[in-house]
């Protein structure tokens, strides 16, 4: 048999150097990312959230954005509101089924159930049927792109759509029709999703908006007691 | 200290155009001074910060006072080493830099930052012009030239707020205050270069104590930091006052321990024997703490309870921006008339106290009753306010640059400015801090009314607004009369301590 001559070596090594790249670990595709980041998320101890709504909001829309920690139900959180063009910072927990609020001035009243409706029902948020993360495994069409940064973590982008109802259960302010464009940044293999975010007439019909999520500490342990009344 | 150079490169420079560009600097910075108190509230909507986190908005005003208090004192002799030119052009372009972060910032860090940026930049140039016209004119002609150039920064610290105010209520808004600083500082800058650029301009090496001012602006910085009320709702001042205020102690006092040893320090620390120039020292920062408290809390109060907008409450704050100019004019003609600086100085901070007393008894309707034809009654308790701020600058400047020798006057008039900053920055940081921790005080146990399924709603509302409307009262009232006994107490000091006008001599 005659011996490989110099050319073919050099080419079968290069080949063998492709393969054996391509058989290294590989991200699952954008499917399966979103199913498993899913579960681990909903299945936390506790975590840390940042959420900004930006573009048009009309002025049925109160609330420009909310930070806090939670263990849903359970959740603290500090919430921007927009009232007649100025910001106002009010503070809300959600107890069990208890919720209470910190407002301009005074301590801290609890509130009814038609009041929450009426105010902003963060737990809704992150409820494990009507919330984001469950709302992870009913977007379509999902897309995996090159991995990316996030807050200095290594994630995979997936892209994907959300129906408007779907997104209309996690803020009931958002129109219920068509169909909004999510992605989400989603570090493997910890299936820590890290960041969030929805785009769409989300508030109008013809003017665009955005709601960010920003998520970190997960799994750090969140317990939330009720407040002080008064 | 700065001390002319006699360069015949220099005296053959279109003065007139050299001095011009320089002050057209100097004038673009000042008016950056005190621009951001009728821009709060939407600089703070700006970067997300809700109104009732208002104490957020204190290092916006803080940032540049400490960045104009950490470089003032060393940029004499900084242009002496490196050119008053270059050092001119440098800290303008910083200063753009600083209005560049200022305007562009997506948050509060960013945007104090970008203050303090433009304070270090905007402090630099004042030294660094006066020394520029120092070296341009002779002993003998120089006077009128410092005089315009002082007027200068002075008149635009006086419009800031009325300029800030206008671009605010403006459909361009706020950050164009900051964007406009960009091109006009590269303006400049350009129009200068053949001039940076000719490497001719005189240097000498000058000894920097940049121990003293590294000193001095630690101190002043935690000193800062510990009297920042992060949350006004626990306490008044910052959390970690326990040890950052024994920290700022120690810093002045290891700093007046190397002044007096200092070959050339960066005051002379033998002056405060002089109880003529420690008294002025110290009335001249409680001054600057009332016209800070002034500059600040009558446009908040003027948008909180009486729904103006920025140039609404910028129209509000010239009736005292107006009676600064004409007292000081005053008072500099009265203290020379009546041989006394103690008698002005004192009635002017009187005046000012009784100012500030009237202004504490406002309430919702004050700003309704006309008094002579337009003129409201408010606007005259402006203008008094005003009035006697200005009549107390020139008797305690001249007493405090009459007890520093004739060879010592630039450092003494540094001294001077510095002085009223350190009272602007210390006063106000106080007053932030308590009058917040005031009003969460006096709503502690408020509960605002909740719409739903409430039938009287709209009338509980009414009544809450109006308890809060009371609460924003009573918390400025705390701060207008604490001001007014700071006044009085300036007064007394003046009274007590400031020496009588030297006979007139040539030297």
């Amino acid at each position: 048999m005659p011996a490989a001559s110099p050319p073919r070596l050099v080419v079968a090594g290069l080949a063998l150097v492709v393969a054996l790249t391509a058989c290294g670990p590989q991200p699952p595709d954008g499917a399966t990312l979103l199913k498993q980041s899913s579960q681990r998320m909903l299945a936390l101890k506790g975590f840390h959230f940042q959420m900004q709504i930006t573009g048009f909001t009309g002025t049925g829309e109160p609330v420009q954005s909310a930070q806090g920690d939670a263990h849903p139900p359970d959740l603290h959180a500090k919430v921007n509101l927009k009232e007649g063009g100025i910001l106002l910072e009010v503070e809300v927990i959600f107890k069990a089924d208890s919720v209470y609020l910190k407002s301009f001035t005074g301590g801290w009243q609890q509130l009814s159930a038609v009041q929450v409706a009426q105010f902003f029902d963060a737990r809704l948020l992150f409820d494990q049927q009507a919330g984001l993360f469950a709302a992870m495994r009913d977007t379509t069409a999902p897309y995996r792109g090159n991995s990316e940064k996030v807050n200095g973590h290594d994630t995979y982008p997936v892209d994907g759509v959300l129906q408007g109802p779907r997104v209309h259960q996690l803020l009931p302010l958002i129109r219920e029709q068509g169909a909004y464009h999510a992605t989400y940044w989603i570090e493997s293999p910890s299936n820590n999703l890290w960041r969030a975010r929805v785009t769409g007439n989300l508030f109008d019909a013809s003017q665009a908006a955005t709601i960010v999520f920003d998520f970190s500490n997960h799994d750090h342990p969140v317990s939330v007691s009720p407040p002080p009344l008064g | 200290m700065i001390t002319p150079f006699r360069s015949a490169r220099l005296r053959s420079v279109n003065r007139p155009a050299l001095l011009s560009l320089t002050g057209a600097g100097l004038f673009l910075a000042s008016l950056d001074a005190y621009v951001v108190v009728t821009a709060l509230l939407p600089m703070l909507t700006s970067v997300h910060i809700a109104v009732n986190r208002a104490e957020q908005a204190t290092p916006i005003i803080t940032g540049f006072l400490l960045g104009y208090l950490a470089v003032m004192p060393i940029a004499g002799a900084l242009s002496d080493r490196f050119g008053r030119i270059r050092i001119f052009a440098a800290c303008l372009a910083f200063f753009a830099f600083g209005s560049f972060l200022t305007a562009s910032a997506p948050s509060l860090s960013q945007l104090v930052t970008g203050r303090l940026f433009q304070g270090a930049g905007g402090g630099a140039l004042v030294p660094a012009v006066l020394a520029l016209a120092a070296d341009l004119y002779p002993a003998g002609d120089r006077s009128p030239v410092l005089g315009a150039v002082s007027a200068l920064q002075e008149i635009g610290s006086v419009l800031g707020p009325l300029w800030g105010g206008l671009v605010t209520a403006s459909s361009f808004g706020w950050t164009w205050i900051f964007w406009l600083n960009i091109p006009a500082a590269a303006l400049i800058i350009w129009a200068l270069w053949p001039e940076i650029r000719s490497r001719r301009e005189e240097r000498r090496p000058t000894s920097l104590d940049w121990i003293g001012a590294l000193l001095a602006t630690a101190g002043l910085a935690l000193l800062t930091l510990a009297l920042y009320a992060a949350n006004p709702e626990q306490s008044p001042v910052g959390a970690g006052i326990i040890w950052q205020a024994p920290l700022a102690i120690f810093c002045f006092v290891v700093f007046v321990w190397y002044e007096r040893r200092a070959s050339h320090p960066l005051i002379n620390v033998r002056w405060f024997r002089d109880s003529s120039f420690s008294g002025s020292a110290l009335t001249n920062a409680i001054a600057g703490a009332g016209l800070m408290v002034a500059l600040v809390y009558i446009p908040v109060l003027a948008n909180a309870v009486f729904s103006m907008n920025a140039s609404g409450s910028a129209l509000l704050l010239v009736r005292l921006m107006l009676g600064i100019p004409i007292g000081a004019l005053l008072g500099g003609w009265l203290a020379h008339r009546l041989r006394s600086y103690r008698i002005v100085a004192a009635l002017g901070l009187v005046l000012a106290a009784v100012g500030f007393l009237l202004l504490s008894g406002w309430t919702e309707g004050s700003l309704k009753p006309h008094l002579i034809g337009p003129l409201t009654q408010a606007d005259g308790e402006l203008f008094l306010t005003g009035l006697g701020l200005g009549l107390e600058i020139a008797p305690v400047s001249a007493a405090l640059l009459d007890a520093v020798g004739e060879a010592e006057r630039g450092a003494g008039a540094s001294f001077l400015i510095v002085m009223r900053l350190v009272g602007m920055l210390v006063g106000f940081s106080l007053v932030a801090g308590f009058g917040l921790w005031e009003f969460h005080r006096a709503t502690a146990h408020l509960l605002p009314p909740l719409p739903a399924l409430n039938p009287n709603f709209a009338a509980q509302f009414a009544f809450y607004t109006l308890k809060v409307k009371q609460a924003i009262f009573d918390e400025y009232h705390l701060i207008f009369r604490a001001t007014a006994i700071a006044l009085l107490v300036g007064a007394a000091v003046a009274a007590a301590t400031l020496r009588p006008l030297a006979r007139p001599r040539w030297q």
